[in-house]
């Protein structure tokens, strides 16, 4: 069943109401309109909001949360939807608040190096548009072309480059949030460290439960002198992966490690030619960045390790448009999934650096054990994997094998002394996994922080913690009101 | 056997009879002219969760205790019956150098912490003052920084988990182990700098770093405030990668033992990386004038300025001093420091230290007058909040605290910052009364 099973009457006043707040162009309420908005990039859950409203200021999405609180109806917050954990798709039905008619770089600040966005600002637009003034926006989530600020503060977003820089949280400087019974606040802003509980701290990664953000003020980083980016190609995955310990070990800190394994590489070549050897084990993508004399010398330090490691060939990009073509590779490795899979589950959890052989090498045979493919893209300097857990539709039970072993991979990862998200958030998708890693005590204090923002429990309900009843040995429950695909 | 029946008595039996001070020994722990009933050094997490249960069940107000060293910043406890002392919980638990992580107890001192991650050749890039007697839980606790956040953060980058007793003794932990996690909540970042108020840390998990095969620096002295914000601006807007920046006034200069007004600079790296941006940096100091000299006892300024304002130097008996913090946006740091220098009376005595890349202000006022202090106080919060910032007042006696509160005005989102109290701590028994507005 789609949507909250709201009276038709109180649907009727609620889209009278949305229309008068966000103009009648700003709602969407036709069956075959909300369909758009039925799930986000995690495909496998869809459920349907009643309605969308797309307001264009903070004071009308404060209004549009007042509105829900009286009527009691939930509400969530999308920005593109580009997320992979089912953050931004409903639960409960309800009004969808979609962020995208706010895009706007409210204001660039060069001399402080920060900048003010509307939450629907595209991430790398921000980049764009702060160029010319030799600064960057460092978080680079695989989907910036599409995806948002809001989203990513929703998400405490990562990617590649995060290694160095660290993640969403560590560059949301402040945030214009509407609090969960339609107050808004301004969490932290242009000066650091004010008096009080940091409230942004745990707001950035609370997947649109503790309100909405509609403003963010984030860090901006000088542009790094020169940047050298190498492609390593190993026999085996456990070539690579030990090549990763080895320069981290040393004290380098590589801007991006980024591992991909043999079908990985396969699927990419298939689909964007990023000329990656397809004999190879797997390849390391190594990026070093800052003053020019310090990369030299690090890349002295990383063509040694590599060495030691039995490389089978180190090639440097010369040009941009080779650094360019081999980072082509990386960022559409999702999406090059198509070539070698009907469709497939994209994981994501951590392990400790070091524990990166031994747990790829174990999520091999957990694909082994399973019958199905897993392939294998990782940020592997934060030892942040992500298996591509193939599903192919005409072998039998080949979407339930899949979620059995994916259960299995975060298991294995929590014993290894890992985390079952590293940057796609819980959502639906991961409810059950929470407790693999809190104890009942552990999320009872996230529980408390939920309560006190949101005591109605209206704001994007159903995320992140689990059913009071866990379903299914695998605990993989897609709750009562998001049906899964047929 | 005698049964325990007085609070004092259970947690003396709690702990054991050799970690239970009363009486005169209890004047370490004395607290705005106040001293608790007890102090206990519990031997392990399972003590604190028993001692506190023990003092939830009897309503007893209960303070956190480490060194010592940030136990003036915050308003006096509204009620305090019992110092919970964490020295006991001094050890590191886990040191993986190649996961670049460590984990360490609340009660490990920071100069020992230090130490042991040096044995392995790395450290943990926070420099606090009096690291000798700092412990780590205070410092998380007070989310405590130096100028080394420049390049490295604060506890906020720094910080992947922690291990915490809440006010009942339920333990629990959050974060994780890994430097990536983006699972349920991150509350790790509601303990750092809520000064014990919402659980007590008894354990972290860090982010360490390799010490640096060199690190070199430059004082970059002589020149107005506004050629020292140009100057700060344009080494950190360049591809520099500095460890510090940190503006000085003449009054801060002396005290840590550098000539005039100036930015204080340092570089680390390998030698051949520190040499490159060395030549960029005289270059960028030559553009403005300036000639950048190279600072001879590295170690003895960085330690100075880390200890800036705490450090007792030269201050003559009949004074009274006031010690703060303050925040402004980076970029206004000179001017800040220039108006507080213009609002302050001329018989208040103002040294102050910015840390350009962030905008943190700390100084100290001092004069034989309390009522100018506190003129200064007041003066100096209304500058930095017309900069959109704040004033924290760190030390100050009890005649200037009765007439400025050290937190100043509630901040933005305090309704739900009360909220979030009521619910981690409902009876009010950590830290009650010592935290903004009250809390």
């Amino acid at each position: 069943m789609d949507g909250s099973g709201l009276a038709p009457e109180i649907r009727r006043r609620l889209i009278q109401a949305c229309q008068r707040i966000a103009g009648p162009e700003g709602v969407v309420s036709a069956p075959d309109e909300l369909r758009v908005y039925e799930c986000d990039a995690l495909t496998y859950y869809r459920s349907m909001p009643d309605l969308v409203v797309l307001p264009t200021s903070t004071p009308q999405v404060a209004e549009i949360v007042r509105l829900c609180r009286d009527v009691g109806v939930p509400f969530l917050p999308r920005g593109a939807g580009t997320g992979l954990s089912g953050g931004a798709t409903p639960h409960a039905g309800g009004v969808m608040i979609v962020l995208t008619r706010m895009t706007r770089i409210l204001e660039v600040d060069l001399a402080n190096r920060m900048a003010t966005v509307e939450a629907g600002c595209v991430n790398l637009w921000l980049t764009n548009a702060v160029k010319h003034a030799g600064l960057f926006y460092a978080p680079d989530p695989a989907s910036q072309q599409a995806c948002t600020i809001g989203g990513n503060v929703a998400e405490n977003a990562g990617g590649p480059h995060c290694l160095k820089y660290g993640v969403t949280t560590n560059h949301v400087l402040g945030a214009t949030v509407v609090l969960p019974d339609g107050d808004v606040a301004r969490l932290g802003g242009t000066v650091a460290d004010g008096p009080g509980y940091d409230l942004l701290g745990v707001f950035v990664g609370s997947e649109g439960t503790l309100g909405i953000c509609t403003e963010v003020t984030l860090r901006l980083m000088p542009q790094p002198e020169a940047v050298k980016t190498i492609l390593a190609v190993f026999r085996t995955i456990e070539d690579a992966s030990n090549t990763v310990s080895g320069i981290i070990a040393r004290g380098i800190i590589p801007v991006a490690m980024e591992l991909m394994d043999r079908e990985t590489i396969k699927a990419v070549e298939a689909n964007v030619k990023a000329g990656y050897p397809l004999d190879a084990g797997a390849v390391l993508l190594i990026e070093l960045d800052g003053p020019r004399a310090e990369i030299e010398a690090e890349a002295v330090g990383v063509e040694a390790v590599c060495r030691d490691q039995d490389c089978l060939d180190l090639r440097v990009a010369q040009t941009e448009e080779e650094r360019a073509l081999l980072w082509k590779g990386r960022k559409e490795a999702a999406g090059s999934f198509g070539r070698i899979a009907h469709h497939y589950h994209l994981q994501d959890a951590v392990v400790p650096r070091t524990m990166l052989p031994q747990v790829l090498r174990e999520i091999e045979k957990i694909g082994l054990r399973h019958g199905i493919k897993i392939a294998n893209v990782a940020h592997a300097g934060d030892g942040n994997i992500h298996p591509m857990i193939c599903v192919d539709t005409d072998v039998p039970d080949s979407e339930g094998r899949a979620m059995a072993a994916g259960s299995e991979i975060m298991r294995r990862c929590i014993e290894a002394g890992g985390s079952v998200t590293g940057e796609h958030g819980i959502g639906l998708e991961k409810r059950e996994y929470l407790r693999f890693m809190y104890s009942p005590a552990d999320l009872a204090v996230m529980l408390r922080v939920r309560a006190v923002f949101d005591p109605a429990g209206l704001c994007n309900p159903g995320k992140i913690f689990p059913e009071e009843e866990p379903a299914g040995a695998y605990g993989f429950s897609p709750g009562p009101l998001a049906v899964p695909r047929p | 056997m005698i049964l325990a029946t007085t609070p004092l008595e259970k947690l003396c039996a709690i702990v054991g009879a050799d970690a239970f001070v009363t009486g005169e020994a209890l004047g370490t722990y004395r607290l705005g002219g106040g001293k608790p009933q007890a102090a206990i050094l519990p031997a392990d997490d399972g003590e604190v969760s028993k001692s506190l249960a023990c003092a939830w069940e009897e309503g007893l107000g209960v303070v956190p205790w480490g060194g010592g060293t940030y136990q003036s910043v915050g308003h006096p406890p509204r009620r305090y019956d019992l110092a919970l002392d964490l020295r006991r919980l001094n050890r590191l638990l886990v040191h993986e150098p190649a996961d670049m992580t460590a984990t360490a107890q609340a009660g490990i001192r920071m100069v020992e912490l230090q130490r042991q991650l040096a044995d392995r050749g790395q450290f943990l890039p926070l420099d606090v003052p009096f690291p000798e007697r700092a412990t780590l839980g205070g410092v998380l606790s007070g989310k405590v920084s130096g100028p080394l956040r420049c390049r490295y953060g604060t506890a906020r980058d720094l910080v992947l988990g922690l291990r915490l007793a809440h006010a009942d003794g339920t333990l629990t932990k959050c974060g994780a182990k890994v430097v990536k996690n983006a699972t349920g909540y991150d509350v790790t970042k509601l303990y750092l700098g809520s000064h014990g108020t919402l659980g007590i840390i008894l354990e972290a998990t860090l982010k360490v770093v390799p010490r640096p095969e060199v690190e070199q620096g430059w004082w970059l002295a002589g020149h107005d405030p506004g050629t020292a914000q140009t100057l700060a601006d344009r080494i950190l807007g360049s591809h520099l990668v500095p460890n510090r920046v940190e503006m000085l006034d003449e009054a801060a200069g002396r005290e840590c033992g550098l000539s005039g007004s100036g930015l204080a600079v340092s570089i680390s790296g390998l030698p051949e990386t520190v040499q490159g941006q060395r030549a960029s940096l005289e270059r960028i100091a030559g553009e403005s004038g300036i000639i950048a000299a190279e600072i001879r006892d590295v170690e003895g300024i960085w330690r100075a300025l880390s200890d800036f304002p705490w450090a007792n130097t030269g201050w003559s008996g009949g004074e009274v001093h006031a010690l703060w913090r303050g925040g402004a946006p980076p970029a206004d740091s000179a001017k800040a420091m220039l108006a507080i220098r213009e609002a302050t009376p001329q018989s208040v005595g103002v040294s102050t230290a910015a840390t350009v890349a962030h905008g943190i202000l700390r100084g100290r006022f001092r004069s034989e007058a309390p009522e100018a202090v506190v003129h200064g106080l007041r003066a100096a919060r209304e500058v930095l909040g017309a900069l959109g910032g704040f004033l924290t007042v760190l030390d100050a006696p009890a005649s200037v605290r009765a007439h400025v509160d050290v937190w100043g005005p509630a901040p933005e989102g305090f309704g739900v910052m009360q909220r979030l109290k009521t619910a981690f701590d409902p009876k009010g028994i950590l830290n009650p009364g010592r935290f903004v507005g009250g809390i």
